[in-house]
């Protein structure tokens, strides 16, 4: 008997070996999205010539590769079923190309036109790095012609380089 | 089709002979003693021919971890997860497999639903669920495709021996999300004829977690008095088998009707904001987001022992009916609400045929030899405003010849090899209203033409081979030795092949692949099984590889879709699989059983370097049980421990330990059974769970009650 439970344990070490030929040297882990502007709950200003002052620090433990802005209207928990007349719901959704391990974004490209129905919006971040792992965060913004044009006066002095 | 018209006739025909048959028998009045089962080996586990790892879950087991859905008893059984979606849904998973990879077969029928998908359940009345075989690996040579990571074989209870009129009532109820249950059976033996009814119907409101919050995508929802807004449900069977057993011949016919309609927590259905989870002061009713399924099976089984050969022949006809709705959305401007029906977001109804003919005959003491021939046709249509599984037809066939050989009193040897034909056509489906959203946004137009099909046409053609060589050897008295080595293959899926969106549930932009190659894999399986006076042990390691293992692979693309993030693509890669379970159980003063089980499973995926998703977390269960008279009490302690084995996208879930206990009386007269789950409330999470992406906690402590009422009277 103790000859075959032998052969068992000769059996499960070969499979052990096999096993740990199994190199799992892949990244698993996610980037890390810090929102910094706009914050939830934030007001965009309609038709603003600066645009919306988007503020991201983007992290990760190997290396970025891209991230991508989405923004949708939420006005009654997605049924998009209201009809406008004059006004376009607002849509945004463009992407770009970073890297490194982290990376400070900061730009004004977001622009909002005059027409854009006011309301709620969704604004979505994706990140993802290079192995495909992805991150996301959503917040919940407000899009009124009567928010401060420029956002900037708390810290006016920064400037404008990644 | 003309074909499997042709092919049923025949079926038919066959079927009327085996009635003249047996009717002959009648008047000869041939006696044929009925099967008979020799008990020679030490454990029930091992009474068949079978050289794969099996556990049997019996009806004892069945009831006395009861919990209204199967797959949660099951899961009870080491090496058999429960992939939940909240309380009243759940998927098999065996030895890390689920989804399209396992197969679960009722009277010989292979039960079809949408599988494929995250928040599917299995469609079958935990009630009326006699007893349950799990085969443990690859088992393509008996099923076909699909049945590659295992097989649950579901038995009906089996009929009276004496004439007589028996039933029973079962009363059930839960207190983590108020389950009020019930069943009712009632069956009739006379002589040759067996008929036998049940009904019954579960209702449960929202699930209580325990959590006040959860947070999700860096929001944090609230948990209303911490219950999960509207995951009530219901769920009704009926179902209804008749046997005639005279002579030679012996026959069923089982007619089976599930429903189930459940509401989707909103937080799992879209992005969750405070409004769609707020209190609705409602902890019952069902609202959108739901789901309800219906699923029909007519199955019928007809055996004729002839003097050296036996036959078999088992039909089932299937319809499966599953619709989601959910308050009418778009990502698309210009898309309006459908003017029918303008909620329905998705609908599937699926048609499956079967047919199964089996001989099996002797050539002498020692050989046995079986062949047979399987024949499977499914047609599924869809319908509704959103959708991501194409409508598709698939037809698979397949023969296929096993030998079992008896050297002597301890060791058989078994060995089989199958072919299988399978077809699969997948429709294109043009999204016409993302298209014109696609032109609007001033797309490229090589860019509008890979988006706009939801669904790429696909008609391709499969071979597959599967094959299997094993021995049983009974080492010594009390030693008994199982090996298995196997080839088994499954067909790639309609979605894998065909689809291209946005599923809705798992909120990623899906991309099937039409040059899909099947998946195939090997596996070698070993088991062991001691009993020795007071102690039983059975240790069953198994290791697999598989090439061309299909999996999502997260490409790194944005997906243009609204929703999305990046492109999800089916890919082939190799992949290992490899762990064991193991058993033990020590017998104290005749009164004690101290039980403890385990089980691991390392899976991973070649291509990625990475483990594979869905890996279930290592599981130890300790279990101690005091038995006095007919009266029954246990504690157990299960420990599961932290996955850290995670694929892209997935998170680590943290481990937990939980404490169980339970008594029931079984008694002659009623059988009543008193169980606390998780009687410490402890906020825990399941690595399989559809709500683990959520952050959504399993259920807190869970109070639940079965009493069963049997009664007989002869006729």
């Amino acid at each position: 008997m103790k000859k075959y439970i032998f052969k068992c344990l000769c059996l499960s070490a070969l499979v052990a070996i096999a096993i740990c030929g199994c190199t799992e040297d892949s990244d698993t882990e996610k980037p890390v999205i810090n929102m910094i502007e706009p914050a939830e709950g934030d007001i965009l200003k309609i038709g603003s010539d600066n645009g919306v002052h988007f503020e991201v620090e983007f992290t990760d433990n190997e290396s970025l590769k891209s991230y991508r802005v989405n923004i949708h209207d939420n006005f009654d928990n997605h049924t998009h079923s209201i009809l406008r007349a004059e006004t376009v719901d607002f849509e945004y959704e463009n992407s770009w190309e970073i890297s490194g391990k982290n990376a400070l974004v900061h730009h004004h490209e977001i622009k909002i036109p005059e027409d854009a129905t006011p309301g709620n919006y969704h604004l979505t971040v994706y990140c993802s790095d290079a192995e495909g792992n992805e991150s996301h965060v959503v917040i919940n913004v407000v899009l009124s012609h009567d928010a401060d044009d420029d956002d900037h006066d708390e810290d006016s002095d920064h400037d404008h380089c990644l | 089709m003309y074909a499997i018209m042709k092919y049923i006739t025949a079926c038919l025909i066959f079927s009327a002979v085996c009635h003249t048959h047996a009717q002959e028998n009648d008047t000869v009045k041939v006696k044929v003693l009925k099967e008979v089962t020799i008990k020679g080996s030490p454990s029930k586990n091992l009474e068949n021919d079978i050289s794969l790892p099996i556990s049997v879950a019996d009806k004892l087991f069945l009831q006395e971890n009861f919990k209204g859905n199967l797959m949660q008893a099951l899961e009870h059984k080491a090496g058999v997860q429960s992939m939940d979606i909240g309380a009243g849904f759940a998927k098999p998973v065996i030895r890390g497999m689920g989804f399209n990879r396992v197969a679960v077969v009722e009277t010989g029928i292979k039960q079809e639903g949408q599988q494929w998908g995250v928040d599917h359940g299995l469609e079958i009345d935990a009630f009326k669920v006699g007893q349950v075989t799990v085969l443990k690996g690859p088992s393509s040579l008996l099923f076909g495709s699909d049945a590659m990571g295992g097989v649950l074989d579901i038995i009906p209870e089996p009929a009276p021996l004496e004439n007589q009129c028996y039933g029973d009532v079962t009363f059930f109820g839960k207190s983590v999300n108020e389950t009020v249950a019930g069943s009712i059976m009632l069956g009739v033996k006379h002589n040759a004829w067996h008929i036998r009814m049940r009904l019954s119907e579960q209702h449960y409101g929202d699930l209580r977690i325990p959590a006040d919050t959860v947070t999700y995508l860096t929001q944090r929802l609230p948990i209303h008095k911490r219950r999960l807004k509207n995951t009530a449900g219901m769920e009704r069977s009926m179902s209804l088998i008749s046997n005639y057993n005279k002579g030679r011949y012996s026959a069923n016919v089982t007619l089976d009707n599930n429903f189930q309609k459940a509401g989707f927590f909103a937080g799992a259905h879209g992005i969750p904001d405070a409004s769609s989870i707020s209190d609705d002061m409602d902890s019952r009713n069902i609202s959108l987001p739901l789901s309800s399924v219906n699923h029909l099976k007519i199955a019928t089984e007809h055996r004729i022992a002839l003097n050296n050969i036996s036959l078999k022949w088992n039909g089932g006809l299937q319809y499966n009916r599953r619709k989601e709705m959910s308050l009418f959305h778009t990502h698309y401007g210009n898309q309006t609400a459908p003017t029918d029906n303008p909620d329905l977001e998705l609908d599937f109804s699926l048609i499956t045929l079967n047919s199964s003919l089996k001989a099996e005959w002797r050539t002498n003491e020692k050989w046995k030899h079986t062949t047979g021939h399987d024949l499977q046709y499914q047609s599924n249509k869809i319908a509704g405003y959103s959708f991501l599984l194409p409508e598709f037809k698939r037809i698979t066939t397949g023969i296929l010849y096993t030998v079992s050989f008896k050297y002597d009193d301890n060791i058989t040897l078994n060995g089989g090899i199958r072919a299988d034909y399978g077809n699969i056509k997948a429709s294109e489906y043009l999204d016409s209203h993302l298209e014109e959203y696609l032109n609007d946004h001033k797309y490229a137009q090589e860019v509008i033409n890979a988006y706009k099909w939801r669904s790429y046409p696909v008609n391709r053609d499969f071979m597959d081979f599967s094959g299997s060589l094993g021995l049983i050897w009974q080492a010594a008295e009390n030693h008994l030795i199982k090996v298995n080595t196997g080839r088994s293959f499954r067909l790639p899926s309609a979605n894998e092949l065909a689809s291209n969106g946005v599923h809705h549930g798992a909120f990623r932009h899906e991309q099937g692949d039409p040059s899909l190659v099947s998946e195939n894999g090997w596996q070698t399986d070993i088991a062991y099984y001691l009993e020795h006076d007071a102690i039983t042990l059975s240790v069953s390691p198994f290791f697999s590889w598989f090439d061309n293992y299909i999996y999502l692979k997260p490409t790194g693309e944005w997906s243009i879709l609204p929703h999305a993030g990046q492109v999800y693509r089916y890919c082939n890669t190799d992949a290992v699989f490899a762990g064991s379970e193991t058993e033990l159980g020590v017998e104290f003063l005749r009164k004690v059983t101290y039980r403890v089980s385990g089980e691991y499973v390392y899976a991973h995926n070649k291509s990625e370097r990475t483990p594979m998703s869905f890996s279930p977390p290592a599981v130890m269960r300790n279990r101690i049980i005091y038995r006095l008279g007919n009266i029954s009490l246990n504690i157990e302690l299960q420990s599961i421990a932290t996955q850290y084995r995670v694929s892209k996208n997935e998170d680590i879930t943290k481990g937990s330990n939980l404490i169980h206990i339970g008594a029931n009386v079984n008694a002659k007269q009623f059988y009543i059974a008193l169980s606390v789950y998780n009687l410490l409330d402890t906020k825990y999470y399941n690595h399989l769970s559809f709500y683990r992406k959520t952050e959504i906690p399993e259920p807190g402590r869970n109070i639940q009650i079965l009493v069963k009422i049997p009664f007989k009277s002869r006729l």
